[in-house]
Parts: structure tokens; sequence; C-alpha cells
């Protein structure tokens, strides 16, 4: 792994926790487990169209590692990680099939992901299948908040296209 | 690759099934009037709201902090939480709603539910 890689994961997740500890911040607007704007995943869906699936991956896990530490919220780290993962996991799909043009579809179909893989995991913890009765309005907030984060990304990722160039240049040198 | 318009129309579509679910799984009523109070998907305590004459509070210890749970006639909810995000707490009261109150990092649920389901024997008030 080069340096340069390195410094750019590192400042990624470094501007992801900032995000989501600033994003705590916020009180929920509405007292449904699960539903938040998500913001920190800008980066997420940012690192996965410029930086590739390895360094996103690690972006996501370190920055929820620490999210969790420097917010005392141990307890939900198993939920944060479950959608994460999943929310990873089907933007890697994702990633294939939209153009530079509809990162903001690959943030929609990743934040319902996060939303299903959190409410799956925590039906399975408390063993309280009724907390499915969540799941539609968890999915009308996942689509509203992953249209305002995947457009944020996709406006990093167009005015940053220059730079990210220079980085598939160098990836492909590398290669 | 499909069309810009076509992933705005797949998602418009899940958003409006969404949104109608929503209303349909919040409206539903609860088929009973007994509050079962889960941890770690085992039934604490259990409170028939119906025949609450004066409120009182119950407190929850767990592995994750307190809850402390305020009943009373024919409604209950969850008054104060140390958890980080007070989701619980913000929930407010339910009294027939088929929705529970949920404290995820607490691992606490509160339903509304027909019956009693502890295991144990019935504490005095749900008698």
């Amino acid at each position: 792994m080069s340096v340069r890689r390195l410094t750019r994961a590192a400042v990624l997740t470094a501007v992801a926790l900032v995000i989501f500890i600033i994003e705590l911040q916020i009180p929920t607007l509405v007292p449904v487990p699960g539903v938040k704007l998500g913001l920190a995943n800008i980066v997420t869906v940012f690192s996965m169209f410029l930086l590739g699936p390895a360094d996103t991956a690690a972006i996501l896990v370190c920055r929820i590692l620490l999210g969790s530490m420097f917010s005392g919220q141990m307890m939900s780290l198993l939920y944060s990680m479950s959608g994460g993962l999943l929310c990873y996991l089907v933007m890697l799909l994702m990633r294939n099939i939209v153009t530079y043009r509809q990162i903001w579809v690959c943030s929609v179909v990743g934040a319902i992901a996060h939303n299903i893989g959190q409410i799956a995991v925590a039906i399975l913890v408390t063993n309280t299948p009724a907390l499915l009765a969540y799941l539609p309005v968890l999915m009308v907030s996942g689509i509203i908040a992953g249209l305002f984060t995947g457009f944020c990304a996709q406006f990093a990722v167009t005015k940053l296209k220059g730079l990210s160039d220079e980085m598939e240049r160098q990836n492909g040198r590398k290669k | 690759m499909l069309k810009t318009r076509t992933w705005v129309i797949i998602l418009a579509a899940v958003l409006i099934c969404a949104v109608g679910l929503s209303f349909w799984t919040l409206g539903r009523k609860a088929d009973g009037t007994v509050a079962n109070v889960y941890q770690d998907g085992v039934c604490i305590r259990s409170v028939d709201l119906s025949r609450v004459t004066e409120s009182e509070r119950i407190v929850i210890e767990g592995a994750g902090g307190t809850n402390t749970i305020l009943v009373e006639p024919g409604r209950i909810c969850i008054e104060a939480a140390d958890c980080p995000d007070q989701v619980c707490v913000n929930t407010g009261w339910i009294s027939d709603s088929a929705a529970p109150i949920v404290c995820l990092p607490h691992r606490l649920v509160i339903r509304i539910e027909g019956g009693a389901e502890s295991d144990g024997a019935p504490d005095a008030l749900s008698q």
C-alpha cells in the first residue's frame, strides 16, 4: 500500500468521522429507531466511486468503529456495523451498473439496504418481529436521506473528477 | 446500464409503496391492552393497561443502562433513559398501537398485546 493511498484513506476516514460526530448533535426528528440522515455515507459513496472497494471497506469499518467509541454508543455498534456492511455490499453491486451521473441512485439503494440490515439485526437481537412495523418508515427515510447524501456525493465526485482521473492514472500505473 | 428515468420510476414506486405501508403499519391497532416489557427478547414485566388505576414508575436496569417506564391508566411510555439517542423517550405514550416502543441500545421493547407472555407468575399489576 502506497503512502499516498494510505493518506488518502486516512483523510477520508477523518472527514467521515467528523461528519458522523457532528450529525450526532442533530436531535432525532422522528421517534423511530434507526432514522437518521447518514451524512457520513457521503464519504462512503464518494470513495466507492473514486477510490475503489478495498479502500472504501477500510474507511467504512474504521469510521464505524471509531465513531462508536468516540460517541460512547458501543451498544449501537452492532446495528451500525450490520447496516453499514449490507449497505457496502449493495453499493458494491450498484457501482457496476450505474454511470457517474447516477451515483445518487447507488446512494439511495445503499441507504435502503442499510436500514434493512439494521432492522434485521434489531429483530434478531431483541427477538421482536414486531419491529418490522418500522421498516416502511425506515425505507421512506432511507430514500430521502439517500437522495440527499447521494447528490452531495455525486456533486463532490463531479467536482473532483480531475483529481479522480489522476488517481485512476496512478492506480492504473501501479497495476 | 439503466436510464436515469428508469431509476427514478423504480425508486418513486418503492417510495410510494413504503409511504402506503408506513401508514398501514403505524396505524394498526394492537389486539389487546396488556403492555409487555421485553429485555433481550424475554418478557420481564406485564401490565394490563385497562386495569391500571393510578400511575406508577417502573425502573428497568439492564446491561446497557436504565430505562424509567411510566404507566398510567390506559397508556404507557418510557419517561427517561440514559441511552444516547433517546428514541424510546421521544416515542412518547402508546396505548393501543401495534408499533412497539423500542430502546435499541438497551435492547428493551414494550409491546401492547392480547395477554401476558411472561413465563413466570404475573406480577401484582396484571392481576
